[in-house]
């Protein structure tokens, strides 16, 4: 129907065959994939209501607030203090190039705090007033789907209002998982820990993906004693091995304490803090322990036994290739869908979902090549295939191109820290299947890497770019000999 | 003629052998060397070429055995002038394909002269390096204040230290002049200390000594040049301002082009007071004009003071040792150092070019063919000696096309299309392919889509920090035919963008990927309404390429 209203533009006469509903669409949770997704249909023209938790840095079941994760706990807190425990290498490396800075700096944990919840209510006004300026209704409260077609929220008073749709979105995204061992509740997951009132002294960091070593490197970064424990051989499961490597490494060179696979069995509270205890018998005593232990989709009181939305057994909601749920008129999009759990990906599948349902124009979200960063302290960024994941679906034999350098700026400031970048090709195709790096500025450099292997770009292609220079970027376009082939059968790595 | 690019005559095996075995005439397709896609530079080509048929026709007759191989001797395959970055990458590349190779060099200093230079070039000693050393030096003044605002506190403001950085600068390059002569020496290349000159086409006279050679190449470079007005023997050059004793307390820089605008940034985060005179209303003509009218604003929140259209005419020299620039605006007194950034010529001064015949143009530089060829057909010549795009990664094309046409049997032009370049200004600019200005003279119809905003890093830091993104597509084929930045980390931006520009992408493929959250660059990726359309009519559909030289602008 709401392609007919764009086809034919009989606004009036379609708007009153829909007058049945009270929206075209509802859609539950205004983080990046509902606003998306909400705004993009208001533009075609659906009438769209949307239902958010009332604001808060930490979330709970009843806590959110306009921008969801990305904004409010994730994205963008987290880069802020990134670059706030970047200025501390920074200073460090000033030194060398002739800059004369105090021995003992200071640093007010408490104003970047501040400043950072200034900077995040700011963007969720702004959030709010895009969907208002797009026509979206936004209502304030708890949203459960009741029918196929209807929907209600709770308000912060306890009322319940009801509202019916053509069609409902489920975008409500994901929270942090906690860990049950013994003494649990002592600890904090990424949401408290962006609004600590202190800075930790101390603090031991529980898990190996991209929110655990971030972390640990805002931290480090900060002046902190930190102790990062995971149960693998390196950290972040599922990137190249030999970039998981060099991010463990320079964690390392920075002073963050490493234990790989390790476990954590209890955490005490006693006066000095709080007590860890590990499975191989350490012992620790940490001001803050922070769980990044994995994500959950955020779908359990949503009501979704109700109409039969099937589930995952992790509790993410199931959809097809176009974001519809086994329910024709429900749909979900983000986190909650525990597909790749990343803003531009939300942002993709909500602008997708847009075009697909009002635009007039089917659109499935294309889920090659994404490119994705860890903000760790130095930066790792990647697009496409691993190593690893190259040689497992090669047909052929796979090029590998490396190169491992020492930064302009670290031969004055004396850093001990490579800089390393991948380049994953196909031997028969020539086409660049991986790109990995990590060193400062990565994921800025990472992004038109990305455009060009989205499209299919040849190693050939890469060599006919001339460098910038001087930059680190440049070394993408200028690595000649490749580092080791591996060959299409047994798959041995040989050096050549 | 353009058209001959698709044509399949540069892998026949005429031509390889003419490669091999020059010096012997064999009759060549008037395409292959009037090829050209610089419209202008066309007619000249066409008389070029036949004083080169001409010339080898000469040759044939003075040394040929029959058409076969020559039977001379030669000292070296291959003997190159100036150990900068074109000519390592050339003698390196034809030592690898077997070639055996000679270079000669000045001996080091780090102020160029006729009589000194050093192995690495101005890249290494007197450009790129120490010009990104002491722009990572100044850049802190900077982060400093971008640090208060995310809660670091200094008991005392950082203070500079000159000669720590100059020290610590110097021995940088001294590391880098080793590793240089280390991988000529690796790759099997004589390296000789001297100052080389063409006797004849197939010899090199270094201090003295001959020695003879199949191809001799020219990679001498340039050097600042400074106008001649009165006083201004008291001005420095780019060299002397990467090498000074202490601290300029107030500097006058004059010009508007890359090499002034990074000095001024690096004179200003070094806590100088910066003057920067400019002939016109503008900063780096060339560029895109929105980004010259963006980062001279950003350029003068930072504190740089600029004086427009304003052309120096005399320095004088106060008893108190003082310099005061005398424009024809008035005079502006108490400059402890004045700086010209008012462009390079190239070294072919006493070369013994004249004299050979190899020929120059009106500003010295060395004239070559799209194989970097001289009118002599024995001597070549890459970089900045040719005036082409002056960038190192440009001489390093050029070097490497060059080994592997005379040595690889395989001849290789170099390509100037969408070559990305960047200006290390406070902002950094990073751009590559067409001005919106170029774009619109050579293809008439296209989108404009920019983006200027404050970045995440300047909200908390609360400094007017903001950040510049333009992409220029052509209307009729989607095609993204320019991309400019202005803000953080521009340079190391653009390198991806480039591969993707170079690679014809269009502004659907930018619109397919996905962008990586938090970053600036992800704006490239998320552009989806053209800030203007630009219709001019069908005329001039870009048939003719663009001239590369005027895009990069340096």
């Amino acid at each position: 129907m709401a392609r007919k209203m764009l086809d034919d533009g009989e606004l009036s006469q379609t708007n009153q065959e829909e007058s049945q509903y009270d929206f075209d669409l509802f859609v539950i949770g205004a983080g990046s994939g509902g606003v998306r997704a909400a705004r993009f249909s208001a533009n075609y023209r659906a009438k769209v209501g949307i239902c958010e938790l009332p604001f808060h840095p930490i979330s709970s079941e009843v806590i959110g607030g306009v921008g969801g994760t990305c904004v409010i706990r994730g994205c963008v807190p987290k880069k802020i203090l990134v670059y706030g425990a970047t200025f501390g290498g920074e200073i460090e490396d000033a030194r060398n190039y002739g800059w004369e800075v105090n021995e003992k700096l200071d640093f007010n944990w408490k104003k970047l705090l501040q400043k950072k919840t200034d900077e995040i209510m700011r963007l969720n006004g702004i959030y709010k007033r895009l969907l208002s300026n797009a026509g979206v209704k936004l209502l304030e409260g708890e949203g459960k789907i009741v029918g196929p077609n209807a929907v209600q929220v709770t308000q912060l008073d306890g009322t319940n209002m009801s509202y019916s749709a053509k069609h409902i979105l489920i975008a409500t995204g994901s929270r942090a998982h906690r860990l049950s061992i013994p003494g649990q509740e002592l600890a904090i997951t990424s949401d408290e820990a962006l609004s600590l009132d202190d800075l930790p002294k101390h603090a031991v960091v529980f898990g190996g993906g991209y929110i655990a070593v971030e972390f640990a490197s805002i931290c480090r970064g900060l002046g902190a004693t930190v102790d990062l424990i995971y149960r693998k051989e390196l950290p972040l499961r599922g990137f190249d091995d030999e970039m998981r490597e060099v991010v463990a490494r320079n964690m390392e060179v920075r002073g963050i304490n490493l234990h790989p696979q390790t476990n954590l069995t209890e955490l005490i509270k006693t006066d000095n803090g709080i007590k860890v205890i590990t499975d191989r018998g350490e012992e620790l005593v940490a001001d803050v322990v922070l769980f990044a232990t994995g994500r959950l989709p955020n779908s359990k009181r949503l009501n979704l036994e109700a109409v039969g939305v099937e589930l995952d057994k992790t509790g993410a909601v199931k959809v097809d290739e176009y974001s519809r749920t086994n329910n024709p008129s429900i749909w979900a999009v983000g986190d909650v869908t525990n597909q790749m759990n990343l803003t531009p990906v939300a942002l993709m599948e909500g602008t997708c979902f847009a075009k697909t349902l009002f635009g007039g124009e089917s659109s499935k979200p294309d889920y090659s090549n994404i490119p994705c960063a860890v903000f760790c302290i130095p930066p790792l960024s990647v697009v496409g295939l691993s190593e690893e994941q190259a040689i497992e679906q090669a047909n052929g034999d796979v090029l590998v191109f490396t190169s491992s350098f020492n930064p302009m700026k670290n031969t004055i400031s004396g850093r001990q820290e490579k800089t390393v970048m991948k380049l994953v090709v196909d031997a028969e195709t020539d086409k660049v299947h991986g790109a990995s790096m990590c060193g400062p500025d990565a994921p800025e450099i990472m992004q038109g890497i990305a455009v060009a292997l989205k499209c299919g770009a040849t190693k050939a292609q890469f060599d006919s770019t001339v460098g910038i220079h001087p930059s680190a970027a440049e070394e993408f376009v200028t690595m000649r000999s490749v580092s080791r082939r591996i060959t299409a059968g047994g798959k041995p790595k040989t050096n050549l | 003629m353009a058209t001959s690019f698709t044509a399949p005559k540069l892998s026949s095996p005429t031509f390889q052998t003419l490669c091999r075995n020059l010096p012997v005439f064999v009759p060549i397709p008037n395409t292959l060397y009037s090829v050209s896609r610089h419209h202008q530079r066309h007619h000249h080509r066409l008389q070029l070429q036949q004083q080169r048929q001409r010339r080898l026709l000469f040759v044939v007759r003075a040394e040929s055995n029959n058409g076969s191989e020559p039977l001379r001797h030669y000292d070296f395959d291959l003997f190159t002038i100036g150990a900068g970055s074109g000519g390592v990458r050339a003698s390196r590349f034809a030592a690898n394909f077997g070639a055996s190779v000679a270079v000669c060099e000045l001996p080091f200093s780090t102020i160029s002269s006729e009589t000194t230079g050093g192995v690495g070039g101005t890249c290494v000693l007197r450009g790129c390096v120490p010009k990104k050393l002491m722009v990572y030096a100044s850049k802190y003044s900077h982060e400093f204040d971008e640090s208060n605002g995310f809660g670091w506190k200094y008991d005392t403001e950082p203070k500079h230290d000159w000669s720590t950085l100059m020290a610590n600068k110097n021995a940088e390059l001294r590391r880098l002049t080793g590793i240089y002569k280390n991988i000529l020496g690796n790759a099997g290349v004589t390296l000789i200390e001297g100052r080389g000159k063409i006797v004849d086409p197939h010899t090199v006279d270094v201090d003295g000594k001959l020695y003879t050679a199949r191809h001799i190449l020219i990679s001498v470079g340039g050097r600042p040049f400074i106008p001649d007005i009165p006083g201004s023997e008291y001005a420095i050059d780019s060299d002397a301002a990467l090498d000074l004793p202490s601290k300029p307390e107030k500097i006058a820089i004059v010009g508007g082009g890359y090499i002034a605008l990074e000095f001024a940034g690096i004179f200003n985060g070094l806590q100088s007071e910066v003057h920067v005179f400019i002939r016109q209303k503008k900063v780096l003509r060339g560029f895109d004009e929105e980004i010259r009218d963006f980062v001279g604003e950003q350029v003068s929140l930072r504190g740089i003071k600029f004086h427009i259209e304003e052309s120096p005419q005399a320095i004088v020299k106060s008893a108190d040792g003082s310099l005061s620039l005398k424009t024809n605006k008035g005079t502006i007194k108490g400059f402890s150092h004045i700086m010209f950034a008012t462009g390079r010529r190239p070294n072919t001064k006493n070369l013994g070019l004249e004299s050979v015949g190899v020929k120059m143009s009106s500003n010295g530089s060395i004239e070559v063919d799209e194989y970097s060829r001289t009118t002599v057909p024995s001597i070549w010549a890459v970089g900045d000696a040719t005036d082409r795009i002056n960038l190192t990664p440009v001489a390093l094309m050029e070097g490497g096309a060059l080994a592997k046409t005379i040595f690889q049997n395989e001849p290789t032009k170099p390509d100037y299309r969408a070559v990305p370049s960047a200006v290390f200004s406070q902002p950094p600019i990073g751009q590559v392919g067409l001005t919106e200005e170029q774009a619109m003279k050579d293809y008439g119809d296209i989108d404009v889509y920019t983006a200027n905003f404050r970045p995440l890093k300047a909200t908390l830091s609360g400094l007017p920090d903001r950040v510049f993104m333009k992409l220029i597509v052509c209307v009729k084929t989607n095609k993204v035919l320019g991309l400019h930045m202005c803000g953080d980390d521009s340079a190391e931006i653009t390198q991806g963008y480039a591969v993707a520009i170079k690679a014809g992408l269009t502004k659907a493929d930018f619109d397919a990927t996905v962008g990586i959250h938090p970053t600036s660059a992800e704006e490239f990726v998320t552009m989806r309404t053209p800030t203007r359309k630009i219709r001019q009519g069908p005329e001039s559909e870009g048939k003719m390429g663009h001239e590369a030289k005027a895009a990069a602008g340096v």
